[in-house]
């Protein structure tokens, strides 16, 4: 930045040299108003060349920038929250039901190659799908997925799924729940260790804000949204929140695209010398056909 | 005939009245110049009775009188005098005073007149002298100048103006006027040393002569703009001279003489 400011005060000091192009004329002011000469034009070519000194500046920097990149070989678990608060109808048909829904959203946007497997969990988590590329198979697997019954152990997924994972690459968990736990390891604690490594847990709150009953009981079934909050916050992850079927798809939708794409650091050194570079021929050529340079 | 004759001449017919005017200056005549037309207010004496005899009119006869002229010049030394493309208008005004100056005979005064006041403040011995241009570092005052010289030449003067005159505001008309009703004023205009067309295209730096400088692009519009503007400006200012009853001359950097005898009308010698 100092090599910049310097360049530019330079600049201006040999713009002010008297050379062969001044010229001495009787009264300024009379020639401004008689010719109107444009006085954008120099000032443009000075910043022209600062732009260009500044971006060979930067490449010298080697400057690194976070970009959005596509993953190829991501791995995903969708942990499906079977508990009994799951067969709750305030979802159309169920909260279990549109959960799967979702699952299969996520699934077909997910970009080819990336593996994605299905733990789903109760009173205990176990697996429905191991980590696969084969997209078809695990939206297969969807089916075997219990039906709603029991507790919520949402810490022993999270556990599992971490367990499954490789210890490197893009992984990636999606917790879909209604997020009362009541059973298990504390899930805090399990997404703090996913967060510590490199793991985001996206959660997905599926139920409406007044709840709903479960079927066949006169147990209330409701959501606890800052639970999931907590346990996005502390991975790094985010949260979402579904109070129907189709918010729930376009919730999955849209994870699956934000899961397909990593920030990582690229060098930015080479583009940033083309961009220089190219800024000051352009600077020199227009210069040269403006009449500056001899 | 030399400015001196062309500024008898004019003396005894001031411009302003027309030829027709009356001569109003007594003395021994003793250079035949023309017979014209009498009109009233001529001397009695000098009517040629027998021309009136042979036209049928009364004829007047024009001498040339043996009196003493007051020569005074004004010079803009400012450095916007100083530019020019082979030498600077300042030299042509130089050649322009040097040659004024030297239509002065012995006994004629020759008084320079400056925004100060008026060098020398009584009658100068040697003319050439007066006409020395030094160039100042000071901006031309036209108006305290044009003041300076209502206020100390005698009524008759002959009076000489130089310079560019960027700063003649119109509020001067009036002082103009004034002027070219009391003296015999001749107004040199320099003329733009860039007046063909300016020498730069693209972007150049211009320094102004008396400060300041701008970088900007001066293109064919730029130059075109420029063209036009100094020529009205020209024709503007001579506009306004002749209005104010002054002879007029146009002061180009390579002749400054010929400059002065071209606004009298005279061939240069």
């Amino acid at each position: 930045m100092l090599a910049v400011v310097i360049f530019a005060a330079l600049y201006e000091r040999l713009q002010r040299r008297v050379t062969a192009h001044d010229l001495a004329y009787s009264d300024i002011g009379f020639f401004v108003d008689a010719a109107r000469p444009r006085r954008w034009i120099p000032r443009a070519l000075q910043g022209f060349w600062v732009v260009a000194l500044f971006g060979i500046v930067l490449a010298a920097s080697r400057p690194h920038l976070s970009v959005p990149v596509p993953v190829r070989d991501g791995q995903v678990f969708i942990c499906i929250d079977t508990s009994g608060s799951m067969a709750s109808t305030d979802v159309f048909p169920t909260r279990g039901q549109a959960a799967k829904a979702g699952a299969r959203e996520f699934i077909a946007q997910s970009p080819p190659g990336t593996k994605i497997g299905i733990i789903s969990f109760a009173g205990t988590a176990g697996v429905v799908a191991p980590l696969s590329s084969d997209h078809q198979s695990v939206t297969a697997e969807l089916d075997q997925v219990p039906l709603p019954n029991g507790a919520t152990a949402i810490g022993d997924a999270l556990k599992l799924a971490a367990q499954l994972l490789p210890s490197t690459g893009h992984r990636v968990v999606i917790l879909i729940t209604d997020g009362v736990n009541n059973a298990g390891t504390d899930p805090t604690e399990v997404a703090q260790w996913l967060g510590a490594h490199h793991v985001p847990v996206y959660t997905v709150g599926i139920g409406t804000s007044n709840g709903g009953f479960i079927p066949g009981t006169s147990e209330e079934a409701t959501i606890d949204e800052d639970a999931l909050r907590a346990y996005a916050a502390a991975s790094g992850g985010a949260y979402a929140r579904a109070q129907n079927a189709t918010q729930l798809r376009d919730a999955l939708a849209r994870l699956g695209r934000v899961t397909s794409v990593q920030r990582k650091p690229v060098d930015a050194s080479l583009g940033f010398a083309i961009a220089g570079a190219l800024a000051m021929v352009a600077a020199f050529l227009t210069g040269l056909g403006l009449g500056r340079y001899p | 005939m030399t400015i001196r004759d062309a500024l008898l001449r004019a003396r005894r017919r001031p411009r302003h009245l027309g030829a027709g005017s009356p001569t109003i200056y007594r003395g021994d005549g003793y250079e035949f110049v023309e017979l014209r037309a009498y009109v009233p207010g001529d001397d009695v004496r000098r009517i040629d009775w027998a021309a009136t005899a042979r036209s049928g009119e009364l004829q007047t006869r024009v001498v040339l009188e043996d009196v003493a002229l007051t020569l005074a010049a004004i010079v803009d030394e400012s450095p916007s005098m100083r530019v020019g493309r082979r030498r600077t208008l300042l030299e042509s005004a130089r050649e322009a005073l040097v040659c004024w100056f030297a239509a002065a005979t012995t006994q004629d005064r020759c008084i320079r007149v400056t925004a100060d006041g008026i060098t020398p403040p009584s009658l100068q011995r040697s003319p050439h002298a007066t006409a020395s241009v030094c160039g100042s570092a000071a901006a031309f005052d036209a108006a305290r100048a044009l003041r300076t010289a209502a206020a100390a030449l005698p009524r008759g003067a002959a009076l000489l103006a130089i310079g560019d005159w960027y700063d003649l505001d119109p509020a001067l008309d009036r002082d103009l006027a004034d002027l070219g009703a009391r003296f015999d004023c001749t107004a040199l205009i320099a003329r733009d040393p860039w007046y063909d067309g300016l020498p730069l295209a693209g972007i150049v730096r211009l320094r102004g002569a008396e400060g300041g400088n701008i970088r900007a692009y001066v293109g064919s519009r730029e130059r075109e703009a420029f063209r036009t503007a100094i020529r009205r400006r020209e024709t503007s200012l001579l506009a306004r001279f002749e209005t104010a009853n002054w002879r007029t001359g146009i002061l180009r950097e390579e002749d400054g003489a010929g400059a002065l005898a071209a606004a009298f009308g005279l061939r240069r010698a």
